[in-house]
C-alpha cells in the first residue's frame, strides 16, 4: 500500500532516542565484553577455543537453554488460559486476576526460596497434604530438580506471558467470534481458525520475553535445582568472581547472546517473520 | 460447563502464585530471629524493626524512587522506539530491533562489569545516575517487546484515515496510536519498574555506600544468615502493591477495556 | 489496566527524577571505607570498632559490602579504588593475589602484643586473619537427637546409621571439601597435608547419592536443616550456633572442624594505608574482639580475646581453647601452591568440582 514519504521517515525516528540512549550506555560496555573475549596479552581465539573444547561448559549452556524453552512452553500452557480467562472475564474480575498475576515480584528471591522449601519440601505442605490423604506412601521430591526449577521459574515469569497475551486478546473483537458463529463455526473451530490466530502477536511478545529472561536467570536455578540444572550464569560466575577470568567469562556471555539469537531469529521464523521482526 | 472448568483453572494458578506470600506473611508474623513456619507466637517484631531502621527504610526509598524514575525513562524510549520499529520503514530495522533486545541476553553480571568500566571513566560510580542509566538499559528492551507487541495486534487503518483527514504525525500518533496500545504502555511500565526494583547485580557493581538499594541490603543480610526483616518487607511490598492498584481501580470506576 | 494512575505515578516519577541529586562518591579526607559480608557483624563492628577507631584518629568509617573480588580488580584497573580495607576469605584472597589486586599488610603497625596470640596461619603476607568460621557438622535435632548425632565425618558419610539426606556446599568456583572427605576415609587430623586428592573424590564419589542439595549459601544450608530437608551437613558452625540460639531444631559438632578465617585485606594503591592499618589493628583488639563474638558467635582471631570471655561464653566459640583442639586449620599454603600445569590446587579442585557435578 502506497504511504506517503514523510510519513515513513518520520515514524523511523522515533527509534533514536533508544539508539542514541544505547550508543552512550551500552556500545562501550559491549565493546569492553567483546574485548575481553579476545584478547589477552594479545588477540586471541583462546577463549572460544577453550568453549568448543570443554564439554562441561557446553553442557551447562544446554542445560541454560532447555530450561528455559522448558519454562517458556509452560508459561505459554499455563498463561494462555488464564490471558483468556482475564481478557474475557468482567473488568472487576479481570483485575483481580491480573493482580494475583503481579504478586510474586515484591518478594525476595531469598525469602521466595524459604517459602518453596516450606510448601513443596520433603516435609512441605504439599507432601505432607498428600500422605495424610493417602494418595502417595513416601514424599515426592518437588525440589532440588528440574520440577523444583521449574516452579520457581513460572511463578515469576508467568506475568511476562500474560500480561502481552491479555494486551492482544482484549484488542481482538468479541464480534468476530461471533460472526464466525453465526456463520456455523463451532466454537472450537471458532477458536482454532480465529481467535488464535489474532492472538498471536501476544505469543510472539510474551515467548520471547519470558524465553530471553529465563536465559538470564541465576539465582533461581541454583537455588531450587539440583546438578542437572547447573546454568552457564553458574559458570560465567564462577570465571568472573572466583577465578577473575573476565576473558572466559565475557566469552560465555557472547556466546550465549549469538545462541540467544539464532534462537530467538529461528522461533521468529517459526511463527511468520512478521511477528517478531516486524515487517507488516 | 467450559467455563467453569476454566474458572477452576484459573483458581488453582491463583493458588500457586500466593502460595508463597501467604506462607511468607504467616511467617513473617514469628518474633524469632529464625524463620519458622507456623511461627511460635505472634508479633510484629519484624515490622517494627524494618519500619524502625533507617538501614532498611533508606534503601527501600532509594529503590521506589530509582524505579518510578526508570519505569518512566525505559518506558518512553521503549514505546518510542518500539513504534519507530512498527511503524517505520528504512534498511536495518530488523538488526535494529535485535540490538535494542539484546541487552536482556547478556548475562548480566558481565554487563555490569562493562558498565563498571563506564561509570568509573566518567566518575559516576557510587551514583544514582548511574543506577538509573543501568537500570533503564535493562528495562527498555522488555518494555520494547510489550509495546512492539501491543502494535501488532492493533488496527493501522485507524492510523491511516486519521492521515487522509489531515491529521500531523504528532496528532495521530497522540489521539490515534497511543490510545490503542494504552495497555501494553502501561504494562511496559509496569515492568520496568520491577525490573529495576528487583535488580542487585548492576546495584552491586556500579552502586555503593551511598547508593545502596533493597535488594542489595538484603543481599548484604542474607550473606550472613536468612534475616525475618525480609518477610516483613515482602508482605509491606505485597499489601502497598495491591492497595495502590485497588486504589486506582476504586478512583476510576466504569468503563474498564 | 490502570494506566492513567500509572502515567500519572510517572509523571510525580519524573518530577522526583532530579532529586536523584548529585552526591560525592565518597569523601576523599578523613572517611575510610571497610567493606565486609554485611549483615549483624558489620553492625556489631559499628558499634564497637568504629568509636574506637575515630575516637584514637578522628577519622570515619563508611561500610560497604559485599567484597566482591571482580569489583576490586575493575578498581585497580580503572584506578578508581573506592574501596580501602576489605573483610574477605582466604579463595578470594588467593585470586586476589594471584592477579597482583592487594597491598601487602603492614605487619609492623599492629602491635606486638596482638601478633603473639593470633595464630601464625592467620598472619599471610596479604592478609590478617579477624573472625574465624569454620566447616563443621551441622545437623537437624529433631532427626538425629543430640544423644545420637554423627560425632565425626565417617557418621556424616554413614546414611544407615545415620538416616536423612546430605547437605554439602556447592557453587561455581568453590573448592569441594577434601580434607572433610579423607578425615571421613580415616586419616588422622595431623596427616591430612598434603591431601591426596584422589582418595578424596573417591569419598566424594561415594557422598553424591546421599546428597539431596548441594546448598549455593550458607543461609540456605541452615534452612534445609533446620526444615529437615537434610538431616546433616557441612557447613559454617558458627551460623548453626546462631540459628541453635534462635530456636532451630539445630545442632553443631566441632570435631573434626575446618578451621578457615575472614581476613583483612588492603586494596591495592590504598589511599592511606597507614589509617586502614590503623583500623585493623583496632578490630584486633582482644577486647573489642571478645565483645564481637558476644554478639556474633564466630571465633576471634585472637587468642587474647578468651581473656574477656567466662567459660560459658566461649563454650560455643571455634577457636576456644577446648574446641580449637579438635579441629585443624586450612592449609593455604597447599591450596595456593600452583601445581605442574601452574594452577593452584584452589583453583584446579575448583574447576574439577564443576565439572564432575555437571556429569553427575
Amino acid at each position: 500500500m502506497p504511504r506517503p514519504r514523510v510519513w515513513r521517515s518520520a515514524e523511523g525516528l522515533l527509534t533514536l532516542p533508544a539508539l542514541l540512549f544505547y550508543l552512550g550506555v551500552y556500545l562501550y560496555p559491549l565493546a569492553r565484553i567483546v574485548g575481553w573475549s579476545l584478547y589477552d596479552r594479545g588477540p586471541t581465539l583462546k577463549f572460544y577455543r577453550a568453549m568448543a573444547s570443554d564439554p562441561s561448559l557446553l553442557h551447562a549452556l544446554g542445560n541454560t537453554l532447555s530450561i528455559s524453552l522448558l519454562s517458556t512452553a509452560l508459561c505459554l500452557l499455563l498463561g494462555y488460559p488464564l490471558a483468556y480467562l482475564i481478557a474475557t472475564a468482567a473488568p472487576a474480575a479481570g483485575r483481580v486476576l491480573m493482580l494475583l498475576v503481579l504478586v510474586p515480584f515484591w518478594t525476595s528471591i531469598l525469602v521466595r526460596s524459604f517459602a518453596w522449601i516450606v510448601i513443596l519440601g520433603n516435609h512441605g505442605l504439599v507432601n505432607r497434604a498428600l500422605l495424610a490423604a493417602g494418595l502417595i506412601a513416601r514424599p515426592v521430591r518437588l525440589l532440588f530438580n528440574m520440577t523444583g526449577v521449574q516452579t520457581g521459574m513460572v511463578h515469576v515469569l508467568l506475568p511476562f506471558m500474560v500480561l502481552p497475551l491479555v494486551a492482544a486478546m482484549r484488542r481482538i473483537d468479541p464480534n468476530v467470534l461471533r460472526i464466525a458463529r453465526s456463520l456455523g463455526a463451532v466454537p472450537r473451530r471458532a477458536f482454532l481458525h480465529v481467535f488464535l490466530p489474532l492472538s498471536l502477536p501476544g505469543i510472539a511478545a510474551g515467548g520471547a520475553l519470558v524465553f530471553l529472561l529465563a536465559v538470564g536467570f541465576y539465582v533461581t536455578p541454583a537455588l531450587l535445582g539440583g546438578p542437572g540444572q547447573i546454568t552457564l550464569a553458574t559458570m560465567i560466575d564462577m570465571e568472573i568472581t572466583n577465578f577473575l577470568d573476565w576473558g572466559m567469562a565475557a566469552m560465555l556471555g557472547v556466546v550465549l547472546m549469538a545462541v540467544a539469537g539464532v534462537l530467538f531469529a529461528a522461533f521468529g521464523a517459526l511463527l511468520g517473520p512478521r511477528l517478531v521482526t516486524g515487517a507488516e | 460447563m467450559a467455563r467453569a472448568a476454566l474458572w477452576l483453572f484459573g483458581g488453582l494458578i491463583a493458588l500457586f502464585l500466593v502460595a508463597p506470600i501467604l506462607v511468607v506473611m504467616v511467617t513473617s508474623l514469628g518474633s524469632s530471629s529464625f524463620m519458622a513456619f507456623p511461627p511460635r507466637d505472634v508479633s510484629l517484631h519484624w515490622y517494627a524493626h524494618f519500619l524502625g531502621s533507617p538501614q532498611w527504610i533508606g534503601p527501600t526509598l532509594l529503590s521506589l524512587r530509582l524505579a518510578a524514575s526508570v519505569a518512566v525513562s525505559a518506558t518512553l524510549l521503549g514505546t518510542s522506539a518500539a513504534i519507530g520499529l512498527a511503524r517505520g520503514s528504512f534498511r536495518g530495522r530488523a538488526a535494529l530491533e535485535m540490538f535494542l533486545i539484546s541487552p536482556m541476553v547478556v548475562p548480566v553480571v558481565v554487563l555490569a562489569l562493562g558498565l563498571y568500566f563506564l561509570f568509573s571513566g566518567a566518575h559516576l560510580l557510587d551514583h544514582p545516575l548511574a543506577l538509573w542509566l543501568g537500570h533503564t538499559l535493562l528495562a527498555t528492551p522488555v518494555a520494547l517487546v510489550l509495546v512492539r507487541a501491543g502494535l501488532r495486534s492493533t488496527d493501522r487503518s485507524l492510523e491511516r484515515a486519521a492521515r487522509s483527514l489531515g491529521a500531523g504525525f504528532w496528532r495521530t500518533l497522540r489521539h490515534v496510536t497511543l490510545p490503542a496500545i494504552r495497555e501494553s504502555v502501561a504494562a511496559a511500565a509496569v515492568f520496568s519498574f520491577l525490573v529495576s526494583f528487583d535488580e542487585v547485580v548492576v546495584a552491586i557493581f556500579v552502586g555503593g555506600p551511598a547508593t545502596t538499594t533493597l535488594p542489595k541490603r538484603m543481599w548484604e543480610s542474607v550473606r550472613f544468615e536468612t534475616d525475618p526483616t525480609l518477610l516483613a518487607i515482602a508482605t509491606l511490598l505485597t499489601l502497598l502493591a495491591v492497595a495502590v492498584l485497588l486504589l486506582g481501580a476504586w478512583l476510576r470506576p466504569g468503563r474498564q477495556t | 489496566m490502570q494506566r492513567r494512575d500509572l502515567l500519572k505515578a510517572g509523571g510525580a516519577a519524573a518530577l522526583a527524577a532530579p532529586f536523584l541529586h548529585v552526591r560525592p562518591a565518597r569523601a576523599d579526607k578523613g572517611q575510610l571505607v571497610v567493606v565486609s559480608w554485611g549483615g549483624v557483624y558489620d553492625e556489631a563492628l559499628t558499634a564497637l570498632v568504629v568509636p574506637e577507631f575515630s575516637k584514637r584518629t578522628g577519622w570515619s568509617v563508611k561500610f560497604d559490602a559485599p567484597p566482591e573480588t571482580a569489583k576490586v580488580k575493575a578498581m585497580v584497573l580503572s584506578g578508581n579504588i573506592g574501596w580501602d580495607v576489605v573483610m574477605t576469605d582466604i579463595p578470594a584472597v588467593l585470586a586476589l593475589v594471584k592477579d597482583n589486586l592487594l597491598e601487602p599488610i603492614d605487619y609492623g603497625a599492629v602491635d606486638r602484643a596482638k601478633l603473639d596470640r593470633i595464630p601464625k596461619e592467620l598472619q599471610q603476607p596479604y592478609a590478617l586473619g579477624q573472625r574465624i568460621y569454620s566447616f563443621n557438622i551441622v545437623y537437624n535435632t529433631e532427626q538425629l537427637p543430640e544423644a545420637k548425632h554423627p560425632r565425626n565425618w565417617a557418621e556424616v558419610w554413614d546414611d544407615k546409621a545415620f538416616p536423612g539426606g546430605r547437605t554439602f556446599n556447592f557453587q561455581g568456583g568453590i573448592e569441594p571439601q577434601l580434607e572433610v572427605a579423607l578425615l571421613a576415609d580415616g586419616v588422622p587430623l595431623d596427616k591430612l597435608y598434603p591431601l591426596d586428592v584422589e582418595r578424596a573424590w573417591k569419598m566424594y564419589d561415594r557422598l553424591r547419592p546421599m546428597v539431596s542439595k548441594w546448598y549455593t549459601s550458607h543461609a540456605q544450608a541452615i534452612q534445609l536443616l533446620a526444615a529437615g530437608e537434610a538431616s546433616v551437613g557441612c557447613t559454617i558452625g558458627p551460623r548453626g550456633i546462631t540459628a541453635r540460639r534462635s530456636g532451630a531444631p539445630i545442632g553443631v559438632e566441632y570435631n573434626g572442624g575446618k578451621l578457615a578465617s575472614d581476613n583483612w585485606c588492603l586494596v591495592k594503591g590504598v589511599r592511606n594505608k597507614a589509617m586502614a592499618m590503623e583500623f585493623v589493628n583496632t578490630a584486633l583488639e582482644p577486647k573489642l574482639q571478645a565483645e564481637i563474638a558476644r554478639r556474633v558467635p564466630y571465633g576471634p582471631s585472637n587468642g587474647g580475646a578468651f581473656d574477656f570471655l567466662s567459660a560459658a561464653e566461649a563454650r560455643d566459640l571455634n577457636t576456644s581453647p577446648e574446641n580449637i583442639k579438635e579441629q585443624f586449620w586450612q592449609n593455604v599454603v597447599w591450596w595456593s601452591t600452583p601445581g605442574p600445569d601452574g594452577k593452584s590446587p584452589r583453583v584446579a579442585q575448583a574447576e574439577r568440582f564443576a565439572k564432575w557435578m555437571l556429569a553427575g
